[in-house]
């Protein structure tokens, strides 16, 4: 019994470590593109692994501007997010409404980095976090529409009834155009980029920095591998999320498109980054509301 | 149990009868519960940032936090915790309602004894924008009850009803209370005051809301 207690465990920091390689060389994969279309030799793949592995090993320090333990707790939440949608979403299969709570508590992550380190680059990244938090409004409205077309939020029902009827993304490609613009507004470098605008140094990560940085990274990583997961099984299904090594494939191909929008649009300012999320929540809304009333 | 809860919230673990009101838990509103609760327990453990003001032809000031305001600040942000966390359990619209105009009472009152006055104006207004919400919120669900005879998400969960006008009701009244957009831009100008842990709260406590809303008008 307690040896195979330990072998799920094994098991579960693996794939979390899968993960993180994976959501990290793309990541890297997206920097190299990005610097190739703007005519630079950029740095390799293994960029962001290496960075990550270099922050962890710094020294650390608290700021006398901090408030603690919250500056510390916020990096390790920042993991303990992660790797829940991680368990719930990709190993369990669980409800979509969770892994969507956890996404807005990355809100939280980034709000709380920016407030708890008492920098005003910090402050004004936490608070662009408040204020770009019109992107998670498309979300809800697609949880709504893709419930209307299944009847469940459930991701394991949601795959089965791609099975059956052919991937989403055909029957609500608004829906998965929304949820792609959410995959964009996380991409470092992408149009809606303003909590890490480089105007406010790091954005809500300026006084996070060594091992507390590197915590976030490794977050990071796994975030870009689930939510590209979620992307790629809730609007396409079985088609390709039945085969880890078409996983990849759709995952690579999702990143390569994001970073060519990245590479040939520049950074919004606050103020417009909000408002075409605005359009979008709106336009999502209307697309909803058509579908409920029509039935 | 109902189809609906199960295939929205996922598994359903049962519920805790505590006189007419009725507290649900399921996978979704474990988790938050979980999450709202601990993060009240960090803002009790947290001191607050002392932050930096960048001054022109000067040096940069550090802002403190005076005790006699942390006190009451702390006490706003762990009472808004507390609401936020059994807003995530309730089964009933009405006392769903109740709780959503006490987390709006509590956000006024986590700023509400910084002493600054852009901070305090943005306080006003969303305090003038959560009392007008109070109205179509409670209205919405009068209006439900007027319609159906229960209030309780559990009974509204087996039966399909028509109530979509009173749906988009409820749901304008919450965002109101939460001021989420397009309201938030008051709410955001509250996140610049100084007392980190406690301005997280209201954050907090809003996209919590803002979910389980979403669980809810899916459900009933």
């Amino acid at each position: 019994m307690e040896l195979s207690s330990i072998k799920y465990v094994i098991d579960a920091l693996a794939y979390s470590l899968y993960a993180f390689l994976v959501g990290g060389l793309l990541l890297g994969l997206h920097r190299k593109i990005v610097a190739r279309i703007q005519g630079r030799p950029g740095p390799p793949v293994i960029q962001y692994i290496l960075h990550t592995i270099k922050f962890y090993f710094k020294e650390i320090t608290f700021p006398i501007t901090a408030g603690n333990p919250l500056y510390l707790f916020i990096a390790l939440m920042s993991i303990m997010v992660w790797m829940s949608a991680l368990y719930l979403g990709v190993v369990f299969n669980t409800s979509l409404l969770i892994l969507m709570g956890l996404y807005v508590l990355q809100k939280i992550v980034e709000h709380g980095c920016g407030l708890s380190s008492g920098s005003p680059y910090g402050k004004l990244g936490g608070v662009r976090s408040v204020f770009s938090a019109a992107a998670e409004i498309p979300l809800f409205t697609v949880i709504g529409t893709i419930y209307l077309l299944t009847k469940s939020l459930i991701i394991e029902d949601i795959i089965r009834y791609q099975e059956i009827h052919g991937p989403i993304i055909f029957q609500l490609p608004f829906a998965a155009f929304a949820f792609f613009v959410l995959l964009l507004s996380k991409a470092p470098n992408s149009p809606f980029a303003i909590v890490k605008d480089k105007s406010i140094v790091s954005g809500y990560m300026t006084e996070h920095f060594g091992l507390l940085e590197s915590l976030i990274m490794i977050a990071d990583g796994i975030a870009w591998f689930v939510l590209l997961w979620i992307f790629i099984a809730v609007f396409i299904g079985p088609l390709l999320v039945s085969d880890p090594l078409l996983t990849l494939v759709g995952m690579v191909v999702l990143t390569f498109l994001i970073s060519l929008l990245c590479a040939l649009t520049p950074l919004l300012t606050p103020n417009h980054s909000v408002m075409i999320q605005i359009i979008i929540s709106v336009l999502a809304l209307v697309d909803l509301l058509r579908r409920i009333i029509v039935g | 149990m109902s189809l609906n809860i199960t295939s929205i919230a996922g598994k359903f673990y049962g519920y805790i009868p505590f006189g007419d009101i009725v507290l649900y838990v399921t996978e979704f509103s474990a988790i938050s519960f979980i999450v709202a609760i601990f993060f009240t327990l960090v803002v009790y453990f947290t001191k607050p940032e002392k932050q930096l003001e960048s001054q022109i032809g000067g040096f940069d000031t550090l802002n403190y936090v005076s005790l006699e305001e942390l006190k009451i600040r702390r006490l706003m942000a762990i009472l808004c915790g507390i609401c936020t966390a059994f807003a995530m359990l309730t089964g009933d619209l009405f006392n769903y309602a109740l709780f959503l105009a006490l987390i709006g009472i509590t956000n006024i009152g986590i700023v509400a004894a910084v002493k600054k006055e852009w901070v305090l104006n943005a306080a006003y207004y969303y305090g003038l924008i959560a009392m007008i919400s109070t109205l179509p919120l409670f209205g919405g669900a009068a209006l439900i009850l007027a319609k159906t005879g229960t209030l309780s998400i559990l009974e509204l969960a087996k039966k399909p009803y028509d109530l979509l006008f009173q749906k988009i009701l409820y749901a304008a009244g919450v965002v109101g209370e939460t001021g989420v957009a397009p309201f938030y831009a008051a709410k955001a100008e509250m996140f610049r005051a100084p007392g980190a842990p406690y301005i997280l709260m209201i954050h907090l406590s809003s996209l919590l809301i803002v979910i389980r809303t979403a669980e809810i008008l899916l459900t009933i």
